[in-house]
């Protein structure tokens, strides 16, 4: 299982994924608003999205687990 | 005629056996259940660590017989106690270094009498020889017993040296690497970070300016050795510039940051053969930075393509991560890296951020390494927080620091470039190109037309329209065609030029850096 988590804190923009859905290495996840730049977050590896623990306005903080990727 | 006889011995097999057993009885540190202990936690001794830090059987060690014996009362010799320091020369990539460190095996690491004269002995060494400094540290301070464990020691006199001053010669005359392996506490804890590199094994490390004990017992605070200063808490506070994840790879990170540095500041640092083509060109630059001005882009990416391949090593990535710093080559030659970091707080000055490139210039001024500056600088972190944490001083230290630097530099502007903080990218004389996609000026518009035009706004029939039509106009106006037109950069390039542009201007400041060898105007303070 292939975590990502948050950086920064900040506030989630956009979710592009959803439990469930095949996403490629490289392909963006969610978007960030961290200090009115947009931060995209990329998968860093191909598989199944296993799980999103964040949605579209939340605040979040740094280290905070966002998605996690099946193998 | 007779031969004459003699009584006594007619050769020193007597003392030659006795040295060979002391250097026996010395290589047992601490004897086999404190090996087997240290090795139980998954530690190495540091017998080991020095191996495998060295090119193979290439340690020369200095003072291996120094240490406490133990005599019956005829004066033999039963056993020797070992200087719970070990301290000599040795090669890195076949390149001569000063190494040493504490044997936790014995005291716990602190400092028995001969270990302590061995520890101070390894800067002082590092400094006369002119050789690079790598420090392995597991080991505590001083303990309230005194050095001997038979009662405190008598104070030094008035006119001994000053302790630290080797300590700081060192840091102003050669490279100095250390690595924290197990617990490091006082004494060894303000050594590790009197360094230019430093990195903390996150299996087997904690960095404590005093332990848990100590803590508890001034301030009622319990806490573990972990909770107080492991990885955690150091790799992103700046006590440390990397975490590795056991010793193996901090040692390798220690080889790491020596290839890329000179032995001492009156050489240049080593210049490698590069098969990385100089003129190429990676396409990925073209849209690697968004024409939607608030989306963020990847700086590593940019550092990694325009570098010599595989060569970026970036040191402090967990603290002040605004800015990224690192060694890197251009056709084979070692440069300083230092780049904004947008993904996070927009990459703004932050006070961490602009203490972790202080020190980075001050290395690089110190060692004569050529500065490569990418900038995105959209100034000095501001709020209520960068107001606490005194971001101004801390900034305005990095532009002052930049404004005093003899090095070469070359800056290129890949984005913003914006008020007092971008100062600090810019390196005096240096040589500055611009991508298309730079803008500057004093404030990034936004914020900028909020503030100078804010009655105008507010009396507009649409204030929003009119303020996004006057922010549209001052955008123009930050382009870099007209920056290029007054000649206030070099150039304007496409950004897949950036690699060839550079390792240009690298082979033209060669006959620049014999000149700037010796000591520098400021050193590296930690």
């Amino acid at each position: 299982m292939t975590k990502i988590e948050l950086e920064t804190g900040g506030s989630v923009w956009k979710v592009l994924t959803k439990p469930g859905e095949r996403v490629e290495a490289g392909d963006t996840l969610f978007i960030l608003e961290v200090m009115k730049m947009e931060v995209p977050y990329e998968a860093p590896v191909s598989g199944e999205v296993a799980a999103v623990h964040i949605a579209e306005g939340d605040a979040v903080e740094e280290d905070q687990l966002a998605v996690e990727i099946a193998e | 005629m007779a031969k004459l006889k003699y009584d006594a011995p007619m050769n020193w097999k007597t003392e030659t056996d006795e040295i060979a057993r002391r250097r026996e009885l010395a290589l047992e540190q601490g004897g086999t259940d404190a090996i087997a202990k240290q090795h139980g936690k998954g530690k190495l001794t540091i017998r080991e660590r020095i191996d495998k830090l060295l090119d193979t059987r290439s340690f020369e060690e200095v003072g291996p017989t120094a240490g406490a014996g133990n005599y019956a009362e005829n004066g033999e010799l039963i056993s020797l106690d070992p200087a719970n320091f070990v301290l000599g020369f040795g090669k890195v990539e076949g390149r001569r270094i000063v190494v040493g460190g504490e044997d936790f095996t014995m005291r716990g690491g602190s400092p028995s009498p001969a270990g302590l004269r061995k520890s101070v002995y390894a800067e002082e060494l590092a400094v006369q020889y002119k050789l690079p400094l790598v420090r392995l540290h597991e080991g505590s301070g001083g303990s309230v017993g005194g050095t001997g464990g038979k009662g405190a020691s008598l104070p030094g006199p008035v006119n001994a040296p000053a302790r630290f001053r080797s300590v700081a010669e060192a840091m102003a005359t050669v490279p100095v690497a250390t690595a924290a392996l197990g617990a490091v506490a006082g004494l060894p804890a303000g050594r590790l970070v009197a360094s230019h590199f430093s990195v903390m094994s996150k299996a087997t490390a904690q960095i404590l300016t005093a332990g848990p004990a100590v803590v508890e017992r001034a301030m009622g605070e319990k806490k573990t050795k972990e909770e107080l200063g492991g990885w955690k808490v150091h790799t992103k506070n700046g006590t440390v510039d990397n975490g590795a994840e056991n010793e193996a790879e901090c040692l390798a990170e220690i080889r790491r940051f020596l290839s890329y540095m000179p032995a001492n500041i009156e050489q240049l640092a080593p210049v490698n053969d590069c098969d990385d083509p100089v003129d190429r060109a990676d396409e990925a630059l073209l849209d690697i930075v968004p024409r939607e001005r608030r989306r963020a882009f990847d700086m590593r990416r940019v550092i990694n393509s325009v570098c010599d391949q595989s060569s970026f090593f970036e040191m402090g990535a967990g603290y002040g991560r605004s800015q990224i710093t690192g060694l890197a080559r251009l056709n084979g030659q070692p440069v300083g890296v230092w780049a904004n970091n947008c993904k996070f707080l927009a990459g703004s000055m932050t006070a961490d951020g602009a203490h972790k490139a202080r020190r980075f210039m001050e290395l690089c001024e110190t060692f004569s390494l050529p500065i490569i500056s990418l900038v995105d600088e959209p100034g000095f972190m501001i709020g209520s927080q960068a107001e606490r944490e005194a971001t101004i001083r801390h900034g305005t230290s990095a532009v002052l620091t930049a404004a005093m630097t003899t090095v070469p530099w070359a800056s290129v502007m890949i984005r913003r470039s914006f008020g007092v903080a971008q100062a600090a990218h810019y390196g005096p004389e240096g040589y500055v190109l611009a991508w298309p996609s730079a803008e500057s000026g004093p404030l990034p518009v936004e914020g900028g037309v909020a503030v100078a035009f804010q009655r105008e706004i507010a009396a507009a029939p649409d204030p929003e329209a009119r303020r996004k039509e006057l922010e549209e106009e001052l955008a123009a106006k930050q382009s870099p065609f007209p920056r290029a037109e007054a000649l206030g950069v070099h150039d304007l390039i496409d950004p897949r030029e950036t690699r060839i542009e550079l390792c240009r201007w690298i082979d033209r400041i060669q006959p620049l850096l014999p000149g700037l060898l010796g000591p520098a105007r400021f050193s590296v303070r930690p």
